[in-house]
């Protein structure tokens, strides 16, 4: 018998739905053909494309013709990212991909508090009158801690206004990257308050380098990738027909199990915890937004221990998780994140990212964190032998 | 028992290293030396899958972990080095380098700073008494890239690898669950890496284009891309098409001219003694005259010789000894120095 593998990094990468990948098969091999050839079955592919991208934006509130599909996240937020040309505001625990995105522009980072929260005053005061996009992250993907984005949303509402009363035509965007939430929490891009928003097939059960940025109507957006045209000009390259009918039924089946997922995940969740706190008192850290973060994210810190040794001794009894700290005797490898929310060096580097999802049974979780509560205790007698 | 600081490379030979070290009941470190690379686009540098290996090794074994960050003393004393010696028109042994400035003294220097009372690492070669000896395996040892460390820090180093040949070595990093048993050894300079010495080279050095000249006509036969690229006896990448192929006989730097030969006899290329340079003694010098055994090169045979002052007379010609590299002397299984080819 093979050993169990007790996967706890779903934030990194999900395994493909079984249902998602059954919808997506025929798109390899009889239903080939690409959609721009005007024979029938070409045309029908056609169809079903933009009958899958109808059914992805539903689950977003929006329209299929308001979608831009691209070859994963990263290409969504540098398209978001690139089409404007003023000044940015974002925030300093975005992902990399934001991050290295906004840094050929002139740009703000407003800094979270401790919880890792953006607030959305602390985005009012980096406005400027130049401002033309404010990016910010639905969750963050190693605290989990949720951003407040409708309040956000109303900042930049507000400075439209201000501009429309001023006869100032500048406009101004909200972008979020969704990557991380969608399945576990609300993603609406009306009750969000949005302007654009980023969204991550790989991260929920669908396949990986697909994804969507949704714009509401209005907003320009200028194609990086050049050629046929496809995608309303704004993506060019056949289309990736599987990977959207895949993406469409990943994000419908989360979508509909969103609610029950959700509290599933923070029972085990809050049980697991329970158990860890239990085990190591005063010596555990509890980082993110303890009230409004994602329902299968837990992030602790247990400072004096090395998190990636613990990650490499974990991974022999096949439980896997993340660190936030790579080599830990290795300056700049640890994680922009838990630096911005002001965690010490030595908080950052006992840190460990469990995030759970459709692998997290009760069971399996249950017995992990029995693994874990092992390894930490025998790496700390090993550190004080 | 004794407190060792093993150099982990995150292959499958200081892993064992450790392993075995561990076994003995010392009490180890594991530690990686974070030597300088370069961060090229399009090009995925291996040193932080190696590091995460040595890591997973130490925490298999259960040992302490830490990185030595020698990056600038690298690149001042190996690398820089390296570049200095092409640009002379020599070609350089840097593994040699590493192994006299950092692994056997700053490594060395560090650890019993850091409390060690020894430093091990995976090669294969053998100490006895502060003295270096030849491996169990002929074809692994490396006593030729040890030859310039010295007595001093041969006394504080462990080579637990000496008496085990390569099969066994990955025979006994299997049996032990090492993750890096099947690893693929590490080949060529680590800091060149994919890209190549004259890609590298390219990079710090202005080489310009110049004539290649056949040594028995006299005529210009063609042009090369700058000498500091060639080196004796080479054959290949001479761009000169048809017929015998041709073998670099000489340099002349100062005219940035490439000497080639068809002649495989050319008296360049076959030497029957080389003055040696930069002379290192692990511990005494031998005699005038005495009979010794000569490495001219990694692996290559031992070739009875005699030495004369700083000559060393070969019973047999040699072929393309090369200026820049290392003549590293035996007597019996000893390694007893070396020197640098004039």
């Amino acid at each position: 018998m093979s050993q169990p593998v007790y996967y706890l990094d779903h934030a990194a990468a999900t395994p493909i739905d079984e249902r998602v990948l059954a919808v997506m098969r025929p798109y390899f091999s009889e239903k080939f053909y690409n959609p721009s050839s005007p024979y029938a079955p070409a045309v029908a592919i056609r169809k079903e494309y933009e009958d899958a991208k109808h059914i992805l934006a539903q689950t977003i509130g929006a329209k299929g013709d308001e979608l831009v599909i691209t070859a994963g996240a990263t290409e969504s937020i540098n398209l978001a990212i690139h089409s404007v040309q003023g000044h940015i505001i974002s925030s300093s625990i975005e992902h990399h991909a934001v991050l290295k995105a906004v840094e050929s522009r002139e740009h703000t980072l407003v800094n979270p508090n401790k919880k890792g929260t953006i607030s959305a005053d602390a985005v009012k005061l980096a406005l400027r009158s130049d401002t033309e996009l404010v990016s910010v992250q639905l969750a963050n993907n190693e605290i989990g801690t949720i951003q407040p984005l409708r309040d956000i949303a109303a900042v930049v509402l507000a400075e439209r206004a201000r501009r429309v009363e001023v006869g100032d035509s500048r406009p101004i965007y909200l972008h979020t990257d969704a990557s991380q939430g969608f399945g576990q929490i609300d993603v609406n891009v009306a009750r969000l308050g949005v302007d654009m928003l980023s969204l991550n097939s790989g991260k929920m059960y669908g396949p990986k380098q697909v994804a969507l940025l949704w714009c509401k109507p209005g907003v320009r957006l200028s194609p990086l990738v050049l050629g046929g045209g496809q995608e309303r000009g704004l993506r060019s390259g056949t289309e990736n027909v599987a990977g959207v009918i895949g993406f469409a039924e990943a994000a419908r089946l989360a979508h509909k199990q969103r609610k029950s997922e959700s509290v599933r995940l923070m029972e085990i969740r809050d049980t697991m915890q329970k158990k860890l706190v239990d085990a190591f008192g005063e010596m555990i850290l509890l980082s993110g937004n303890q009230k409004k973060r994602l329902p299968g994210s837990l992030h602790i810190s247990l400072p004096g221990i090395d998190g990636e040794r613990l990650v490499f001794s974990l991974e022999s009894e096949g439980v896997f998780l993340a660190t936030g700290s790579a080599c830990a005797a290795n300056q700049g490898t640890r994680s922009h994140v838990l630096t911005a929310i002001g965690m010490s060096d030595a908080e950052a580097d006992g840190s460990l990212r469990i995030t759970l999802g459709k692998l997290s049974s009760e069971k399996s979780v249950a017995e992990a964190t029995e693994i874990i509560i092992r390894h930490v205790k025998k790496e700390m007698e090993r550190m004080h032998a | 028992m004794s407190n060792v600081y093993v150099g982990m490379s995150g292959g499958v030979d200081s892993s064992l290293t450790a392993a075995l070290l561990v076994e003995a009941g010392h009490k180890v470190t594991g530690v990686y030396m974070k030597n300088w690379t370069q961060d090229l686009p399009g090009m995925r540098c291996p040193w932080a899958d190696d590091l995460a290996d040595a890591k997973r090794v130490a925490v298999h074994l259960g040992i302490d972990f830490t990185v030595f960050d020698f990056e600038k003393e690298y690149k001042q004393n190996v690398v820089d080095y390296m570049i200095s010696e092409y640009t002379e028109g020599r070609t350089p042994n840097p593994d040699i380098m590493c192994n006299q400035e950092i692994k056997f003294k700053l490594f060395l220097e560090t650890a019993l700073a850091a409390g060690a009372e020894y430093v091990a690492t995976g090669h294969y070669a053998c100490t006895e008494s502060g003295k270096l000896l030849l491996a169990e395996d002929d074809n692994k040892d490396q006593t030729y890239f040890l030859y310039r460390v010295t007595k001093q820090a041969l006394d504080k180093t462990l080579f637990p690898l000496g008496n085990y040949t390569k099969p066994q070595v990955r025979e006994m990093a299997e049996a032990r669950g090492l993750i890096t048993a099947a690893k693929k050894d590490s080949v060529g300079i680590c800091f060149v890496g994919q890209i190549g010495m004259r890609e590298f080279l390219s990079q710090y050095i202005t080489a310009t284009p110049g004539d290649v000249i056949d040594k028995q006509s006299g005529n210009v036969i063609g042009r090369h891309d700058g000498a500091i690229f060639y080196t004796l006896g080479q054959r290949h990448g001479l761009a000169i098409g048809g017929g015998l192929p041709y073998y670099v006989v000489g340099k002349d730097m100062q005219r940035n001219i490439v000497y080639v030969s068809r002649n495989l006899q050319d008296e360049t290329m076959w030497r029957e003694s080389v003055d040696l340079q930069s002379i290192h003694w692990i511990n005494q010098p031998v005699d005038e005259q005495a009979d010794i055994m000569v490495r001219v090169r990694h692996r290559a045979p031992l070739v009875p010789a005699k030495l004369y002052g700083n000559t060393v007379r070969f019973n047999e010609a040699q072929r393309a000894l090369t200026p820049g590299q290392s003549a590293v002397l035996y007597v019996g299984n000893e390694c007893v120095g070396g020197g640098i080819v004039a």
